[in-house]
């Protein structure tokens, strides 16, 4: 047996892993409790990762097969309805935890110097995760699912120039058809697991080489400053985190299993009172505040372009907010605060 | 009541305690997975032929049907008794054809044959093809799993 580790350990030298997690520390502070949504989008992507694959394994992405298939799945195999279940609820808790993990380093300022790239690279894991949920919507091929695919693709017809391509693009043509079913079952199941996995390595590679942000009070009296190991201490901290959160998930999926409508008609007119996913609630809301035209310019036109800035800044808030570490930085908080006030409120609006 | 000794420290105990419900909790998510991957296969427990479309048959003759998502054949055997078989054959799972100028099963997975009654005559099938039992009962031909 020691033969056998020594030879691998030749070959790989994966003893340097080892030593690794054995030096790691994580420090204790008062925000210590925002370094635990990290792993905990890890478990429920883990989760999305093994659910998806069992879905897939009985799902068919086409127009005669794809809405009979999921009611198969959620009444002739066993646990098929719970699987599909937990697979619609973890993805709303990912994104739910994914929005704190973002929110709580835009607070702590811990995207400064030398951590822009990671931020950038988490950025882009937020936009392939909500695109991960948009085509993931349209799947079980019924009439909401078609009508918020209709609408969601049709957004990018306001850019201008590019607006129709990408409009094409998405729908696989100039209508939501099978085809764009088809795309939208690849692009979820391939085309966006890819972009995540390369994104994930950039993003992860990062932390370790930059070591965990310390947030600006503790920076400041960094000599008293606590910390635990990481093995095994942290995560088994983490471990109970990650039962609760299952405990919950599970609870959830059990008790509020999605719904299935019948097989969508291309034909049929839009169902009443149709919403998106909960967290495009404010971009829906926002669509709908502006008129058909402002001046001469189409209202979904500027919309979206003031949609695209706001995104930009956020993505670009390393860059804008370049101020050494050990400053406040009022200005970027009163941003991040204001888009959460108005995210909130939009979809509060949108609900009523 | 104090032990003047014990078999486990404290740590190892709590550590067992640990890795037994971790291991049982990850035994409550597997075996769901297991279940959902494997799906209950549900072979039918009789199929039902009009017997209009097979009592024009000859002694002898052999006419299709389906058992399932399985092709079925039918002999009308000499006594006037029907015999079903399952046209799988018994090596690796292929459908076979019937040959009837030959009056022999062909499987061209593994050139493989059987003779009219689905018994192995060359080839590597290593067993006949698979007997269902047939009755006549008013209009209609019920076939069902032989018993035994």
């Amino acid at each position: 047996m020691t033969k056998l580790a020594a030879w691998f350990e030749e070959r790989l030298g994966l003893s340097a892993i080892a030593k690794f997690g054995a030096k790691k520390e994580v420090p204790r502070h008062k925000h210590t409790i925002w370094y635990y949504t990290g792993s905990a989008i890890l478990v429920f992507l883990m989760i999305q990762i093994v659910t998806g694959i069992m879905l897939a394994f009985y799902y068919r992405p086409t127009l005669e097969g794809a809405n009979e298939s999921i009611a198969r799945i959620m009444t002739e195999l066993p646990m098929g309805w719970i699987v599909r279940s937990i697979h619609s609820w973890s993805a709303t808790f990912m994104i739910a935890i994914l929005f704190v993990h973002l929110l709580s380093i835009a607070l702590t300022k811990a995207y400064r110097s030398p951590r822009e790239v990671t931020w950038m690279t988490g950025f882009l894991l937020l936009v392939v995760a909500l695109a991960f949920g948009f085509t993931g919507y349209l799947l079980p091929w019924d009439d909401l699912s078609l009508a918020a695919t209709k609408v969601g693709t049709d957004i990018p017809r306001a850019i201008p120039v590019v607006g129709a391509w990408a409009t094409k693009f998405l729908r696989a043509g100039d209508d939501v058809t099978g085809d764009t079913l088809t795309r939208f079952f690849i692009l979820h199941v391939s085309v966006l697991p890819l972009a995540i996995f390369l994104l994930l390595g950039v993003h992860f590679f990062l932390i370790q080489k930059h070591g965990m942000s310390l947030p600006l009070e503790a920076e400041t009296r960094k000599k008293r400053l606590r910390s635990i190991p990481f093995w095994p201490n942290f995560v088994f901290r983490e471990a109970a985190v990650w039962l609760v959160l299952l405990g919950v998930l599970l609870t959830v999926a059990i008790l509020f299993a999605p719904s299935l409508g019948p097989s969508a008609d291309l034909m049929a007119p839009a169902p009443t009172g149709i919403k998106p996913e909960w967290y495009f609630l404010f971009l829906f809301q926002t669509l709908k505040l502006f008129p058909a035209k402002v001046w001469f310019i189409p209202g979904e036109t500027i919309a979206v372009f003031l949609i695209g800035i706001g995104a930009l800044a956020f993505f670009l808030l390393p860059l804008i907010d370049n101020r050494p570490a050990e400053k406040k930085g009022r200005m970027a908080s009163a941003f991040v605060l204001a888009v959460i006030v108005y995210a909130l409120a939009m979809s509060a609006w949108s609900l009523l | 009541m104090k032990l003047p000794y014990s078999m486990f420290s404290r740590r190892s105990f709590l550590n067992g305690l640990l890795a037994g419900l971790g291991t049982a909790l990850a035994g409550t998510f597997i075996g769901p997975v297991i279940r959902f991957v494997f799906p209950p296969y549900k072979e039918p427990d009789e199929v039902r032929l009009a017997f209009v479309d097979y009592k024009d048959m000859k002694p002898g003759e052999i006419k299709g049907f389906a058992w399932g998502i399985k092709p079925g054949f039918l002999k009308l055997q000499e006594n006037g008794a029907y015999l079903p078989l399952v046209g799988v054959c018994s090596h690796l799972d292929c459908n076979v054809a019937y040959l009837p100028d030959q009056k022999r099963f062909f499987c061209a997975c593994h050139d493989g044959w059987y003779d009219e009654n689905g018994l192995a005559i060359k080839g590597p099938p290593p067993a006949p093809l698979r007997r269902l039992a047939a009755a006549v009962e008013g209009e209609e031909i019920i076939i069902r799993k032989a018993q035994g």
